[in-house]
C-alpha cells in the first residue's frame, strides 16, 4: 500500500509541475511548442515593413499579453491610414509565447529567420523578454521591449531598448512620494516575491532612507496570493501612515479591497503594475485614494495620449492599460527610426533612437532623451483613483530623479 | 487584529478548501481517479455563475443553475473521458484528465468565451448582514460562503447516509465490481457522483469569484494543486477526512502568515504541513489501510 503511497505522490507532484507552470514566468519547462504564428497584415499586396511582436495571449499573463498585442495593432493601423512609412505598409506579425522564456526564444530565432522582421518588440514578461533578447542582439535586428522591466534586458547590447521605467527609477520616484508629496512618515513595505517587486522595493528603501522615513514593517508575499487577510492583521499592528505594495492589478484589487474590509486606514501607494481599468473593476469602491506611480497619464492634454486612449477604447471597446500605452510607444519608437533613418537598415535605425530628444508621438511620453544604457528618460506621474477612474496626482521631473 | 478574527478568517478559507476538494474527493472514492480537469469545472462554474448573475442580477438563481452546468459538465466528462478508461491503469485517466483541464482552459480564454481578461464578479455578499462581535467581524461575503459551505456539506452528509443513492455509491466507493455484481447500477451511480461532484465544484467556483471578485480563466490553477493536497492529507477518497485537512490547512496557513509572515509562501506551507502529517500517518489523516 505504501508504494501505492508513492506511486499517487509522484503523480501528484508530475500534476503540480505540469499545471502550475503556468504560475511561474521564470519556469522553463514543457516542451517548446510551435506557437501558431497569426499574421495581421493589411491585405494590399506589394512589400510591406515587416515588425515582430512576442506577447502571452494564452495562459497565466494573457491579459497583459492581449492588451500589448492589441495596442500594438492599433499603432499599426493608425500609421498605415496615414499612408505608411516610406510609402510602404507596416506588417505586424504576432506570436503567442504564453510568458515562457523558451517560447520566446523560438519566437525570436522564427521572427529573425523566417519572416525576416526588421525590428522587434517584447510584448511580454520579463523572463521571456530576457530569452529572446540576445537573439535579436546577435541577428543585429533592434528590439524593443515595451514593459518589462528587469534591468538585464537593454544589458543584452546596443540594439536592445526600452520603452517602460526602470523599477529602481520607479521605486525612488515611489519614495518621493511618499516622503515629499504624502508626507507620510511610518511606512510598511509589502513586496510582490519576484523581480518586478524586489527591484522596486530595493529602490524604494535606498531613496526612503535619504528621506529618513521610518520603515516600520516589511513583507513579502508570492505572485497570485488572494488571501492578504493575515498579513493585513501584521500591518494593522505596525500602524504605519503610508504601504507601499508592489504587486499586479489582480493582487493590487485583492489587497485593498481585503485591506479596506480589515479597517486598515494607512494610505496605499502602488506603481504601474495597478495601472489597469480592471485594478479599479475589481477592487470596486476600495480603490478610491489609492495612489500610483506610473507613466501613463490618463488626464493628460498632450494629443498622442488623448488619441491613444480614445481610438484604443473606440477599436477594442476596453479601456486602454499601461501596458498596452507601453506598446502602442514601441511600434510608434521603431515607426520613428525607420522614418528618421530613411531606411531599415538596423544600425541606422538604433542611431536614430540614441538621437532622439524630446519625442511627443507616444502615449506614455513624452520622452526626453535615451541614456546610453538606452534607457527613456521621461517624467513620471503620479495617478490617484477617484470617482472610480485614474486622475492625475503629480508629475516628476526632477532629473536626479526621473534619470535611471 | 486578534486571533479570533484570525481564526474566523481561516475558517472561511477552509470552507472555501472543503468545497473544492470535496467533490474531487468524491469521484477518488468511487474511480479511484485523480481527476484534475475538476479545476476546469470550478472555473466554468465561476463563469457561468458571473455570467448568469449579469443577466438575471440574482445571486441564488444564479449559483443554483452555475451548479446545475457544472455538474452536467461533470457527467460529459465522465462520459467522454474516464467511461472508456475504467479498465486501464490508473496513469491513463490521469494524463487524459490533465489534458482535459489545460484544454478546457485554453478554450475558456478565447475571446468568444472568458476572454484573457478577469471579470468582476459584484454580488457582494447576496444581501446578507455583516456579523460584527467584539472578537471578531464576518463581512457579508464571508456570512455568504460559510452559510452556502455548511449547507451543501449538509445536503451532502444527508444524500450520502440516508438515500439509496449514497448507498450505492458507498458500495461502489468500497468495491466497484462487487457493487455491481450485487445489483448497483454502477454508470448511473457513477454518473450522479460526477454530477454531485461538479455542482460542488461550481459551487466553490462561484464563491471564489464573489470573494476575491474576479473570475478568470486560470482561475482553477489553484484548485489543481491545492485540492489535491488536501484529499492525499485527509486520506484518500474520506469526505470527514478532506474537512479536517481544510480546516488544518487553513488554520496553519493562515496563522503561519499572521505571526511569523511569509516565510514560506501558504502553497509550500500547505505542501509542508502534507509532508510532515504524511510522516506520522501515511495513509492520511482517516484515511484506511
Amino acid at each position: 500500500m505504501s508504494r501505492k503511497l508513492f506511486l499517487f505522490l509522484t503523480l501528484i507532484i508530475v500534476t503540480v509541475m505540469l499545471v502550475g507552470c503556468a504560475q511561474q514566468p521564470a519556469a522553463t519547462q514543457a516542451p517548446a511548442q510551435e506557437a501558431g504564428g497569426e499574421s495581421q497584415a493589411p491585405t494590399t499586396g506589394g512589400e510591406t515593413i515587416k515588425i515582430g511582436i512576442f506577447s502571452p495571449t494564452t495562459g497565466f499573463a494573457a491579459a497583459d499579453g492581449t492588451s500589448a498585442l492589441q495596442a500594438a495593432q492599433l499603432a499599426v493601423t493608425m500609421i498605415n491610414d496615414n499612408g505608411g512609412i516610406m510609402g510602404k505598409k507596416l506588417e505586424l506579425i504576432h506570436y503567442d509565447d504564453a510568458a515562457k522564456p523558451d517560447q520566446a526564444a523560438s519566437i525570436a530565432r522564427k521572427l529573425i529567420e523566417q519572416d525576416k522582421v526588421v525590428a522587434g518588440i517584447s510584448g511580454s514578461y520579463s523572463g521571456a523578454t530576457r530569452a529572446a533578447a540576445p537573439i535579436f542582439q546577435e541577428a543585429g535586428v533592434p528590439m524593443i521591449s515595451a514593459y518589462a522591466i528587469h534591468p538585464d534586458i537593454t544589458k543584452t547590447g546596443d540594439k536592445i531598448f526600452r520603452v517602460g521605467t526602470l523599477a529602481s527609477v520607479e521605486g525612488r520616484v515611489g519614495a518621493e512620494l511618499v516622503g515629499s508629496v504624502i508626507k507620510g512618515k511610518r511606512v510598511a513595505i509589502l513586496t510582490i516575491d519576484n523581480d518586478f517587486g524586489v527591484a522596486l522595493t530595493e529602490a524604494f528603501k535606498a531613496h526612503a532612507k535619504d528621506l529618513g522615513l521610518d520603515i516600520v514593517l516589511e513583507e513579502k508575499y508570492p505572485l497570485g496570493e488572494t488571501e492578504f487577510r493575515p498579513i493585513i492583521g501584521k500591518i494593522k499592528e505596525a500602524n504605519p501612515d503610508v504601504v507601499y505594495a508592489t504587486a499586479y492589478y489582480n493582487e493590487a484589487a485583492n489587497f485593498v479591497s481585503q485591506a479596506k474590509d480589515e479597517g486598515l486606514n494607512a494610505t496605499i501607494v502602488g506603481q504601474e503594475g495597478y495601472d489597469s481599468p480592471k485594478f479599479i473593476e475589481l477592487a470596486g469602491p476600495a480603490a478610491e485614494g489609492v495612489i500610483i506611480t506610473t507613466d501613463l497619464n490618463r488626464d493628460s492634454d498632450r494629443p498622442m495620449t488623448k488619441t491613444f486612449l480614445e481610438q484604443y477604447k473606440k477599436t477594442y471597446n476596453e479601456d486602454a492599460d499601461m501596458v498596452g500605452a507601453s506598446a502602442f510607444d514601441a511600434v510608434q519608437l521603431i515607426a520613428y527610426a525607420i522614418k528618421t533613418a530613411g531606411s531599415t537598415d538596423a544600425d541606422a535605425m538604433v542611431k536614430a533612437l540614441m538621437a532622439l530628444k524630446d519625442f511627443e508621438d507616444v502615449a506614455t511620453g513624452p520622452f526626453y532623451r535615451y541614456t546610453p544604457e538606452r534607457e527613456v528618460v521621461r517624467p513620471i506621474d503620479a495617478q490617484i483613483v477617484k470617482d472610480g477612474a485614474f486622475h492625475f496626482y503629480h508629475e516628476f521631473t526632477d532629473p536626479d530623479l526621473i534619470t535611471p | 487584529m486578534s486571533w479570533m478574527q484570525n481564526l474566523s478568517n481561516a475558517m472561511v478559507l477552509a470552507a472555501i478548501y472543503i468545497l473544492m476538494a470535496s467533490g474531487l474527493t468524491m469521484v477518488y472514492g468511487v474511480l479511484k481517479v485523480l481527476h484534475i480537469a475538476h479545476a476546469a469545472v470550478y472555473t466554468v462554474g465561476a463563469f457561468a455563475g458571473v455570467l448568469i448573475y449579469t443577466w438575471v442580477g440574482n445571486f441564488w438563481l444564479a449559483l443554483f443553475l452555475a451548479m446545475v452546468i457544472s455538474g452536467l459538465l461533470g457527467i460529459v466528462i465522465y462520459r467522454g473521458t474516464y467511461f472508456y478508461m475504467l479498465d486501464s491503469p490508473r496513469t491513463v485517466p490521469l494524463i487524459a484528465s490533465i489534458g482535459l483541464y489545460v484544454m478546457i482552459t485554453d478554450l475558456l480564454q478565447k475571446d468568444f468565451l472568458m476572454g484573457p481578461y478577469q471579470r468582476a464578479f459584484p454580488a457582494q455578499g447576496a444581501g446578507l448582514p455583516r456579523i460584527e462581535t467584539r472578537f471578531f467581524t464576518l463581512t457579508p461575503k464571508q456570512v455568504l460562503i460559510l452559510l452556502v459551505a455548511v449547507a451543501l456539506m449538509a445536503l451532502l452528509y444527508v444524500v450520502l447516509t440516508k438515500t439509496r443513492i449514497g448507498l450505492g455509491w458507498r458500495g461502489a466507493a468500497q468495491d466497484r465490481e462487487m457493487a455491481a455484481s450485487v445489483g448497483v447500477n454502477l454508470n448511473r451511480v457513477i454518473s450522479l457522483n460526477f454530477f454531485l461532484g461538479s455542482a460542488l465544484a461550481g459551487a466553490a467556483g462561484v464563491l471564489v469569484g464573489v470573494y476575491n471578485n474576479s473570475v478568470f480563466a486560470t482561475m482553477g490553477d489553484v484548485v489543481s494543486y491545492k485540492a489535491f493536497i488536501i484529499i492525499v492529507l485527509g486520506g484518500m477518497g474520506s469526505l470527514p477526512g478532506a474537512v479536517l485537512a481544510s480546516i488544518i490547512l487553513a488554520v496553519a496557513e493562515n496563522f503561519l502568515v499572521a505571526t511569523v509572515g511569509y516565510v514560506l509562501p501558504r502553497d509550500a506551507i500547505a505542501f509542508l504541513v502534507l509532508i510532515v502529517f504524511l510522516m506520522y500517518r501515511p495513509h492520511g489523516l482517516l484515511g484506511k489501510e
